[in-house]
C-alpha cells in the first residue's frame, strides 16, 4: 500500500515540488516559533527564586563627595537607621546596581584549584539583602557579620546553578575559590547555596551567581536600596520617603520604583515582540492551509475519473477519503525529513546557547502541528471525493 | 488590448471565487503587514517631531577609550566638557546641540505619584530643534549663565501634574526635590526618539552632577548641525581631524574613539557595528533577508495557486494556441492578469493597513507613537505590490506557455 502510494507521488514529483516547498518552509517558521514558545515556557514554569512583592528601590547617583570610606560608612549606615526607623520599612538592603529586573549585569570569571568559570554574575549585597528578598537558603548559612570565615577567607554564597556546575553532587561548603586575576589575599570561601533567582523576568533562566558582603570600600560604589515595606505603604508614605532620602544626599538624583513594576516592564519587552511574531506566523499559516486546501481540492477534481473508476470496483467511500489523506500526508512527511534534518542542527550545534531539550521540543510540535494541518485540509476534499458517483463520474469524460 | 486583458481577469477572477478569495486574502495581509512595518521603521529613521532637521546633522552619542594590548574597554555616554570644549571648537558646523540622556525621576503631587523624565540642555539644543511651544519659550542663555532654576515641561507633564488648567506660566513645579519655575510648555515628543525625548527640560547649570568636571565620559550625547547638507563631508573631515588631537589623560588606556554619524548609522553602531563599520548595511541586510523570507511564503502559496488556475484553463489556452497566438502573448497577458490581481489585492491591504494603523495609535501601546502612510511609504508599497505580481505569475506563465496544445484540447 505504501509503495503503492510512494510510486504515485513520485511519479508526479514535479508538479508536488511546489506542494513540498511549502510545507517544508511553513515547517521552519513553526519551528523558530515554537522555538521561542517552547524557551520562554520552560523558564516560565522555573520558580522565581524570590519575593519581589511590596519591594521598593531607591536609585541615587553622586551622593558624597568624599572619598574617605571612614565618613561613607557613618553616612551610610546612618541612613539606613533612619529608614529602619520609618514603620512601614521592614528591612533594608544596599547592593551593586544589578538588582533583579534592573537590566544591568556585572560578570566575572572566578577559578578553583583545577578550573576556570566565567561570565559568573557577581553580586555585591548587605546582609539584609536575604530578607528584603527573601532568597531561599539551601545549604550552609548567608553572609554573616563577620568580615573572614575561620580560616581567614572571605566568605561567599553561590547559587544553586553555579554550584552544580563547579561541584556538581558534592557539598561545596568550605571549599575555595578565586576571584579573577588575585590569589593569596583574595581567597574566598564558599560558605552557603542559595536558589537561582529569575534577574531578568519570568521568561529567562536563572544565570550563575555569587554572592559577597559588601565592604567598607564599596559604598562609594552604591548606588541603590532595596527595600521591604509593609501592606500600608502608599504613595503617601513614599512621598514621605521621598523626600527624607532626597534631603538626606541633598546633591544626588532620586529615583524610586517598585519591583513589581520593573517586572512587568521586563515580561512585557520579552512577551510583546513574541505575540507579533506569532500573529504573523499564524497569519503565513493561514494563507499556507488556505492554499493547500484550494490546491487538494483541484487535484480531486481533475481525478474524478479515476476515482469514479475505483469506487465502481468496489471501493468504499471511506477507502477512497483515506488514500486521499494518506496521499498528502506522505507528501507532507517527505517535505518534514528535509526539514527534521534543517532543524536537527540547532540542538546540535547548541545554537545560542540554548538547551538542547528546548529545540527537540519544538521539532516534535511543529511536526505534529504541521500533520495537524494537513490533515485538517485534506479532510474536506477527501470527503467530495468519496461522495463522487460512480455512474456520473465514469459518465463525463 | 489592456481593457480587454483587464476585463478577462475580471472573468477570469469571479469564475472561481474560492480561489479568488484565497489569492486576495494573502496578497492584502501580506502587504499589509509590509506596510505596517514598513511605517514604523520610516517613524524611526525619518525626520520627526522635533528633530527636523535629520538630513544635515551628525550625531554624537557615545565615547569608547580602549586598551589595545590587554583589550579591556570603557564605554559611555560623553561628559559636558567633551562635547562643549572639544566639538565645541569646530569652525565648520552651524550648531551644536548638547544635551543629557533622559533620566527618570519621582515627584508626588497630591499624593499622586508622576514619574519625570528629565533632560538638561545647552541653549543651542532649542534652535538645532524644532519644538512647537504651546506656552512661553525656551530659557535663554543668560539664564543658563545665571543656573536659574526654570524649566519647559512637556504637555503631558503638565496634565499630570497641574491638571487640566489654563496657562501655568510663572508656576512653581518640584522634581527630584527641586524647585523650578514653569517658563515654557511644549507638545509631546514620542519615546522614540533617542536625543530628544523627554518631559522635563532644564539648564545644564543647574544639574546635580557637575557639569564642569574635566572626565572624557559623562552622560551627555550631542548633535552637529552644518550648514547645508553639502557641508556636511566638510565637517565630518573637521571633526575626525580634531578627535585625532583628544587627549587620553590616563594611563589605563590607549585609544580613544567618539563618532559623529547620520541619525540611522548612529543607531545601528551601537548594535550592529563598531569603530570602523557603521553597521547599517548589516541591518539592511537583515531587515532585506526577513522580508524576503516572510513574503517567500505567501508568494510559494500564490504560485501554486495560480498553477492551478491556469491548468483549469488550459482548454481555453490551447485553442488559442491552436488559432495561433504566440507563447509570448499568453505570458503577456497572464502576468498582467496577475498584476491587476494583486493591484487589488494591494487596494485591500492599504485600507487594512490604514485601520491597523489607527489600531495601533489608539491602543497606545508606545504613548505618542503616530504612525502614518506617509507618499513615501505608499511609493515602497506600490513597488513592493508590482514586484510581488511580477514574482508569483511568472513561474506559472513559463509552465502555461509550455503546454502541448494537442493534449491541452484532448484532455479534462
Amino acid at each position: 500500500m505504501y509503495k503503492h502510494l510512494f510510486k504515485l507521488i513520485w511519479n508526479k514529483k514535479k508538479q508536488n515540488f511546489l506542494f513540498l516547498s511549502e510545507i517544508l518552509i511553513s515547517f521552519l517558521v513553526i519551528f523558530i516559533v515554537f522555538s521561542f514558545v517552547v524557551f520562554y515556557y520552560q523558564n516560565y514554569k522555573q520558580p522565581m527564586g524570590f519575593k519581589y512583592d511590596k519591594v521598593w528601590r531607591i536609585s541615587y547617583n553622586n551622593s558624597q563627595k568624599t572619598k574617605s570610606s571612614d565618613t561613607l560608612t557613618l553616612f551610610y549606615e546612618g541612613l539606613k537607621r533612619s529608614l529602619q526607623a520609618m514603620p512601614q520599612v521592614k528591612e533594608v538592603s544596599y547592593s551593586g546596581g544589578n538588582v533583579p529586573f534592573a537590566d544591568s549585569h556585572s560578570t566575572t570569571n572566578i577559578k578553583t584549584k583545577d578550573k576556570e568559570f566565567d561570565r559568573v554574575n557577581n553580586y555585591n549585597v548587605d546582609i539584609s539583602h536575604k530578607q528584603v528578598f527573601q532568597m531561599q537558603l539551601l545549604e550552609g548559612k548567608w553572609l554573616g557579620k563577620a568580615d573572614r570565615t575561620d580560616k581567614g577567607a572571605i566568605p561567599v554564597v553561590i547559587n544553586k546553578r553555579l554550584k552544580e556546575k563547579m561541584y556538581g553532587a558534592k557539598s561545596p561548603v568550605g571549599k575555595n575559590l578565586w576571584y579573577g586575576e588575585d590569589d593569596k589575599k583574595n581567597t574566598r570561601e564558599v560558605i552557603g547555596v542559595v536558589a537561582d533567582m529569575k534577574y531578568d523576568g519570568d521568561y529567562y533562566g536563572g544565570a550563575d551567581g555569587m554572592y559577597s558582603k559588601i565592604d567598607t570600600s564599596f559604598y562609594r560604589w552604591v548606588g541603590t536600596i532595596s527595600l521591604r515595606v509593609s501592606d500600608d505603604a502608599d504613595a503617601a508614605f513614599e512621598s514621605k520617603l521621598y523626600k527624607m532620602v532626597a534631603n538626606t544626599m541633598k546633591d544626588s538624583n532620586i529615583e524610586i520604583t517598585h519591583y513589581a513594576q520593573m517586572r512587568e516592564s521586563k515580561n512585557a519587552i520579552t512577551i510583546i515582540p513574541l505575540i507579533i511574531l506569532m500573529i504573523i506566523a499564524g497569519f503565513l499559516i493561514f494563507n499556507v492551509a488556505l492554499g493547500l486546501f484550494g490546491v487538494l481540492w483541484y487535484s480531486i477534481s481533475k481525478r474524478r475519473g479515476e476515482i469514479g473508476l475505483r469506487m465502481a470496483i468496489g471501493a468504499s467511500g471511506k477507502s477512497i477519503s483515506s488514500q486521499l489523506i494518506l496521499e498528502s500526508m506522505f507528501l507532507a512527511t517527505l517535505a518534514l525529513i528535509v526539514g527534521c534534518f534543517f532543524a536537527v542542527q540547532f540542538p546540535l550545534l547548541k545554537v545560542y546557547d540554548v538547551q538542547a531539550s528546548v529545540y527537540l521540543y519544538a521539532i516534535v510540535l511543529s511536526v505534529l502541528f504541521i500533520y495537524l494541518i494537513v490533515f485538517l485540509c485534506s479532510l474536506y476534499p477527501g470527503k467530495q471525493a468519496a461522495a463522487i458517483m460512480p455512474a456520473v463520474a465514469l459518465h463525463e469524460e | 488590448m489592456l481593457k480587454n486583458y483587464f476585463k478577462i481577469a475580471i472573468a477570469v477572477l469571479k469564475r472561481r471565487k474560492f480561489f479568488t478569495f484565497i489569492s486576495l486574502f494573502g496578497i492584502s495581509v501580506t502587504l499589509c503587514i509590509l506596510m505596517v512595518g514598513t511605517a514604523f521603521i520610516d517613524k524611526i529613521v525619518s525626520a520627526d517631531y522635533p528633530d527636523m532637521k535629520r538630513e544635515r546633522s551628525l550625531y554624537i552619542n557615545s565615547i569608547e577609550l580602549r586598551n589595545m594590548k590587554e583589550g579591556w574597554m570603557n564605554k559611555s555616554l560623553l561628559s559636558f566638557h567633551t562635547l562643549n570644549d572639544f566639538m565645541g571648537s569646530l569652525k565648520t558646523p552651524e550648531k551644536l546641540a548638547i544635551s543629557s540622556q533622559s533620566t527618570a525621576t519621582n515627584t508626588y503631587v497630591n499624593n499622586k505619584k508622576i514619574v519625570v523624565d528629565y533632560k538638561y540642555t545647552n541653549y543651542a539644543y532649542w534652535e538645532v530643534m524644532e519644538y512647537k511651544f504651546l506656552e512661553g519659550k525656551p530659557y535663554t542663555a543668560k539664564q543658563i549663565e545665571e543656573a536659574q532654576h526654570v524649566a519647559v515641561i512637556s504637555e503631558d507633564l503638565k496634565k499630570a501634574y497641574f491638571g487640566d488648567t489654563g496657562s501655568v506660566l510663572g508656576r512653581d513645579l518640584e522634581a527630584d526635590n527641586v524647585r523650578y519655575k514653569v517658563i515654557g510648555v511644549v507638545a509631546n515628543v514620542s519615546k522614540t526618539l533617542l536625543y530628544s525625548y523627554a518631559n522635563l527640560y532644564l539648564p545644564y547649570t543647574v544639574s546635580k552632577v557637575s557639569w564642569k568636571s574635566s572626565d572624557l565620559m559623562g552622560g551627555y550625547t550631542g548633535v552637529l548641525l552644518a550648514k547645508s547638507v553639502q557641508d556636511l563631508p566638510k565637517m565630518q573631515a573637521e571633526y575626525q581631524q580634531m578627535v585625532r588631537k583628544i587627549p587620553i589623560g590616563t594611563k589605563e588606556f590607549d585609544h580613544l574613539y567618539v563618532a559623529a554619524d547620520p541619525y540611522l548609522a548612529g543607531l545601528t553602531r551601537n548594535g550592529f557595528g563598531n569603530e570602523h563599520d557603521t553597521g547599517v548595511a548589516k541591518v539592511i541586510a537583515i531587515i532585506g533577508a526577513l522580508a524576503f523570507i516572510f513574503m517567500l511564503l505567501p508568494t510559494i502559496s500564490l504560485v501554486n495557486i495560480n498553477i492551478t488556475r491556469i491548468m483549469e484553463r488550459s482548454s481555453e489556452i490551447g485553442v488559442r494556441k491552436a488559432f495561433g497566438a504566440s507563447s509570448s502573448t499568453l505570458v503577456y497577458q497572464f502576468i498582467i492578469e496577475n498584476i491587476i490581481l494583486t493591484c487589488i489585492g494591494g487596494i485591500i491591504g492599504l485600507l487594512l493597513s490604514v485601520l491597523a494603523i489607527y489600531i495601533i495609535n489608539a491602543a497606545d501601546v508606545i504613548s505618542n507613537l503616530n504612525l502614518s502612510l506617509n507618499l513615501k511609504v505608499l511609493g515602497y508599497s506600490f513597488v513592493v505590490c508590482i514586484f510581488f505580481g511580477l514574482l508569483s505569475g511568472v513561474y506559472p506563465a513559463w509552465r502555461m506557455s509550455r503546454l502541448n496544445v494537442v493534449s491541452a484540447l484532448k484532455a479534462q
